[in-house]
């Protein structure tokens, strides 16, 4: 059959393939020809986004009672199992991207961690009903820095965000669109933290496409010396800059139980 | 200064789930539940399996957050279609029936609500509910079948009792006209 032929066809089933309710041999076949003509893949691509956008119609519904506690306990327990496992073999397949890796390799520290540090009160806390019965409570947690990622072009206005989380384990989380700014920078970026003393200190890499790009990693963040953070491309030039200010986060406090009896 | 972590953008909330961090795991949870829970129930219309799939939908983003692509659609997306795949392969454990008339047609006509809350929606999705609703009757009847429920056109054309055929062109000329609709310049204003 013709490459013309099979496009044909292609029309023909490619909204049963965006929405995955095709059978297995005229699956296969589609995603055959997928492999070899951009046009196909691009007319089903438009096609699952509405599929998923179907799915989004659906009306939000109100879990039953208890169900945030339930997924906590899970999720304790899980860490706690991956923390046993995560000694012997990796606990997660190798990905493409320097980044990706980095959090992998976070993903991977951080199980161990939280079975010692995080989840055992975590399910402590869970594992009271009441907790979760009663409206949230909130408390003061460890503090966090944040700031307002800008660019000597956007006059002040806030084009990303920042966030530095100096707990055990420490990680930082930026996102970043310049895009709006008039700037369709595609490439990687350096995510650099500056020091009060003036030093400077790479954390890493990630790719910025088309203005847009948000990055996390696990690194040690001294809240106390830490004070600012910018993002540069690979000639140096400076593309953001936050000033970062330590602010509290405010958290449900689930060690302690609830009031109510 | 102080930062409420409830303001955190949701690929932050996903970021500080990879790394184990069981204190933005709850928010994460508390954030997404409502849309996860209502997925499942849409899909299963069953109180104790929907939280079943709900609760396997936080265990997975939990254990894969850390291969997110946000390039590849939203947190929520992401969230939703995992909730979906769960709910489907759920129900195709559980029963081999077809979804009831007057279900469907409920689940139709939540779809296609436009009361006022709905202003507010982004622009996309409230064309999308308006050109769902603007579809033949038969053809947004296969499309709920097939993009909701999971059923294959045959499972369609033996709920609805008609060939094989009619279905596919069914299902084929619902997504069709929806996909016209997204890919349409934004005319701006919304469902009234």
């Amino acid at each position: 059959m013709s490459s013309d032929a099979n496009c044909e066809k292609l029309r023909d089933i490619g909204a049963e393939l965006a929405l995955d309710v095709l059978p297995g041999r005229e699956r296969a076949d589609a995603i055959a020809h997928l492999d070899s003509c951009a046009d196909c893949r691009e007319f089903v691509r438009q096609l699952t986004l509405v599929g998923d956008r179907l799915i989004g119609l659906l009306p939000c519904q109100e879990p039953p009672l208890g169900f945030e506690s339930r997924v906590a306990r899970s999720l304790a327990q899980q860490a706690a199992a991956d923390g046993r496992t995560a000694t012997r073999a990796p606990a997660f397949p190798v990905l493409r991207g320097r980044a990706r890796r980095a959090r992998i390799r976070l993903g991977a520290a951080a199980a161990g961690l939280a079975v010692v540090a995080g989840f055992a009160g975590w399910g402590i806390g869970t594992a009271v009903q009441t907790v979760t019965a009663a409206p949230p409570r909130t408390m003061e947690s460890e503090p966090m820095l944040v700031g307002d990622m800008t660019a000597d072009s956007t006059a002040g206005s806030p084009i990303g965000e920042v966030y530095a989380h100096p707990g055990s384990p420490g990680w930082i989380f930026v996102t970043v669109d310049l895009a709006g700014h008039g700037s369709a920078y595609s490439g990687r970026v350096s995510c650099v933290l500056e020091r009060s003393d003036g030093t400077t200190v790479r954390v890493g890499d990630f790719t910025v496409r088309n203005g847009q790009g948000h990055w996390g990693a696990q690194t040690p963040v001294d809240a106390n010396s830490i004070s600012g953070a910018r993002l540069t491309s690979a000639d140096g030039t400076v593309l953001a800059r936050a000033h970062l200010q330590t602010g509290h986060v405010l958290t449900r406090d689930t060690h302690a139980p609830s009031q109510q009896t | 200064m102080r930062f409420p972590v409830g303001r955190l953008p949701d690929e932050a909330l996903l970021s500080g789930l990879a790394t184990g961090d069981q204190e933005l795991a709850v928010v994460f949870v508390r954030r997404f539940q409502h849309r996860v829970f209502g997925v499942a129930m849409a899909v299963t219309r069953d109180r104790q399996l929907a939280e079943d799939v709900a609760q396997q939908t936080f265990e997975r983003a939990w254990r894969h957050a850390q291969i997110y692509d946000s390039r590849r659609g939203s947190v929520t997306t992401w969230l939703t279609t995992i909730a979906h795949n769960l709910a489907i392969d759920a129900v195709r454990a559980r029963r081999t029936e077809p979804v009831a008339p007057e279900d469907l047609d409920a689940l139709l006509g939540t779809v296609t609500e436009t009361p006022e809350r709905w202003a507010l929606a982004d622009e996309a999705s409230a064309r999308l509910r308006a050109a769902v609703s603007r579809l033949p009757r038969e053809q947004a009847r296969a499309l709920m079948m097939a993009g909701i429920y999971g059923m294959t056109a045959q499972q369609v054309a033996d709920a609805e009792q008609i060939p094989l055929g009619t279905a596919k062109t069914r299902i084929r000329a619902a997504m069709g006209k929806l996909r016209t609709t997204l890919s349409a310049p934004d005319r701006g204003g919304h469902v009234q």
